[in-house]
């Protein structure tokens, strides 16, 4: 590994979407746990209804980058950021944005399968109920739905009442999926959704991903490259809490602008 | 390994070893059937004297009571008839009445400390949860007797009876009648809250804290509010563990003694009201054993310990099962 850990020289090279296509972009964001920084004025600009993936050595902020979006940083005293999340105009880095009704519209989905101690009906029907009252029947209706488009219905149609505790592991993923849909958001965030999961179970939620992305603003942090590369539209490679390019996923991989991503795709580091 | 290196298998000191460690293993049995055996025998006079009675007995009901059965509450030294009854009711309601009181607190105390508290906050607040919890309970009891008795008798019982004299049959009153001198069964529980409180707050805390920090994050991530977060998700998610920790709560509530003998009132009777005068064992027992001279009084309060034990033991086996059960 080279030893630029402390050089100021990194450039970003920023390729961005096409004008007048993003629904997100961040712009010089500076994040900070306590004393120590973690970001250092990253940009990233998110299209809509595309795959934008995150890829990078463990520690390079990418994970850190996505919990900005939703500001789930917030739960923690002590996290902050500094810079522009604009999102449909509004800085999202502020006092006066409300947490609660953003993360209804900018969904996440976690590493580990976050399955909720309710019914799988009840863990997809959760966020629903939370901003909206639905009649019986509309809810049946959206939490059939969701489950189709997370690729679960077929398995669980005939245990919607049971624990959703009770699933294997890539069907508790893709159950957080279809949680994470049924609220409708705009974006939906994805940190490393198949680092616990098995090739198969992983298969399958990249395949519910490539679904999902005509409906959907996807973010998705990954640190299997042949993914980012399979799922993405658009990627952006980071090392040291710094954006250092960012592009159409075909250019970066096939011809990187920044000798460090060459490295790092090419496997000389990482 | 050489061939001459003994075998540890002959080691003389490996057989001393573990019959030592199964003698202690082994005395804790034997102490804890030792226990028994001495209460069922002090106390088998009076329970073959009186049998059922001793737990429920029944008396003619007076002219004019409208129900079909009365049930007779004695605990007479001088002609030495005794019927638990009235300990027993009393020591279930007091500490039911004070896991009521505590139990919402402890929850707050546990919600606040895992999700809202600021660091700096944080060690302090616990750290004075852990003080309260090692307070001796003597000083509760003391506490109660002299300061928070009169002041609840005067600030609180006497403005309600003033109130409820207007209306003296309606249901309220009823709630309300009583001495007002601050020594009753609502005192004596809420100082038993008092007490099972910092234990149940520092429990609920280890449970909601051995929460993954990824679960709490994805019900604020669909856009939940604290208070959803911590009803919908924080509280399912430990439930049993919550339930068995209520359990062990009124375990300790069950067997408190000084505190409450200080503050209920010491009547052998059924209360009648919540600012009544009351008993539970253990207030019977530690106010009636030194001056106990008859030999059925004394194997009467025996027989009252057993069945405190018994009570006890399956409150906190319930526990320990539902501990054991819990998923996570």
């Amino acid at each position: 590994m080279t030893t630029d850990t402390t050089s100021p020289d990194f450039k970003s090279v920023i390729v961005p979407p096409p004008e007048g296509s993003l629904v997100l972009e961040i712009r010089k964001l500076n994040f900070f746990y306590g004393q120590h920084q973690a970001l250092f004025g990253v940009d990233l600009p998110v299209k809509k209804n595309a795959i934008t993936a995150l890829i990078g050595p463990s520690g390079c902020g990418k994970s850190t980058l996505l919990r900005t979006i939703n500001r789930i940083y917030d739960l923690y005293p002590g996290q902050r950021a500094e810079g522009e999340i604009l999102f449909e105009g509004e800085n999202l880095i502020g006092p006066k944005v409300d947490v609660a009704a953003l993360r209804a519209r900018i969904g996440m989905v976690f590493q580990k399968p976050t399955p909720f101690p309710m019914s799988i009906y009840d863990n997809v029907a959760f966020g629903v109920r939370l901003h909206s009252s639905k009649s019986k029947a509309e809810l049946d209706e959206l939490v059939e739905s969701s489950l189709r488009k997370a690729a679960l219905w077929d398995e669980v149609k005939d245990k919607l009442h049971k624990s959703g505790l009770g699933l294997s592991g890539g069907q508790q993923q893709r159950l957080c999926v279809a949680r994470g849909i049924a609220v409708n958001p705009e974006i939906l965030l994805l940190d490393e959704p198949a680092s616990a999961l098995d090739p198969i179970s992983t298969a399958k939620l990249e395949d519910t991903l490539e679904e999902l992305k005509s409906d959907y603003t996807i973010v998705i942090v990954t640190h299997n490259l042949q993914q980012a590369a399979r799922l993405s539209n658009y990627t952006g490679f980071m090392f040291l809490g710094k954006m250092v390019e960012f592009g159409p996923t075909e250019e970066l991989f096939v011809k990187p602008k920044v000798d460090k991503t060459g490295d790092y795709i090419g496997g000389r580091f990482g | 390994m050489s061939a001459e290196t003994k075998s540890p298998r002959f080691d003389p000191t490996d057989p001393i070893f573990r019959w030592v460690s199964f003698g202690a293993a082994t005395l804790l049995l034997v102490v804890l059937g030792g226990l028994i055996a001495s209460l069922v025998y002090g106390g088998w006079p009076a329970l073959s004297t009186f049998g059922l009675e001793f737990f429920l007995k029944f008396k003619d009901c007076p002219a004019g009571h409208g129900g079909h059965f009365c049930i007779d509450t004695p605990w007479n030294p001088v002609t030495d008839v005794y019927s638990a009854t009235a300990p027993i009711v009393g020591t279930i309601v007091s500490s039911f009445l004070a896991l009521l009181f505590a139990l919402p607190i402890a929850i707050g105390v546990a919600v606040f400390l895992t999700q809202f508290c600021p660091r700096a906050l944080a060690q302090p607040l616990s750290t004075a949860v852990e003080l309260l919890a090692g307070i001796p309970s003597i000083v509760y009891g003391m506490w109660g007797l002299f300061v928070f008795a009169p002041w609840f008798a005067k600030t609180i019982q006497m403005p309600l009876m003033v109130a409820a004299s207007q209306d003296p049959t309606s249901w309220g009153a009823k709630l309300v009648a009583g001495i007002p001198n601050g020594a009753n069964l609502f005192t004596a529980s809420i100082i038993l809250a008092i007490m099972v409180l910092p234990y149940m707050a520092s429990v609920f805390r280890e449970l909601f804290r051995s929460i993954p920090a990824q679960v709490r994050e994805a019900a604020f991530g669909v856009g939940a509010t604290p208070f959803e977060v911590t009803t919908s998700v924080i509280i399912p998610y430990v439930k049993q563990g919550m339930i068995g920790v209520i359990m062990l709560g009124l375990g300790r509530a069950l067997g408190e003694t000084m505190a409450v003998t200080f503050i209920i009132g010491n009547s052998h009777r059924f209360p009648k009201s919540l600012f009544d005068s009351s008993s539970t064992i253990a207030s019977t027992i530690a106010n009636e054993f030194a001056e106990a001279t008859s030999d059925l009084h004394t194997s009467a309060l025996v027989a009252l310990g057993l069945i405190l034990f018994l009570i006890t033991f399956t409150v906190l086996a319930i526990a320990r099962w539902l501990l054991s059960t819990q998923r996570y």
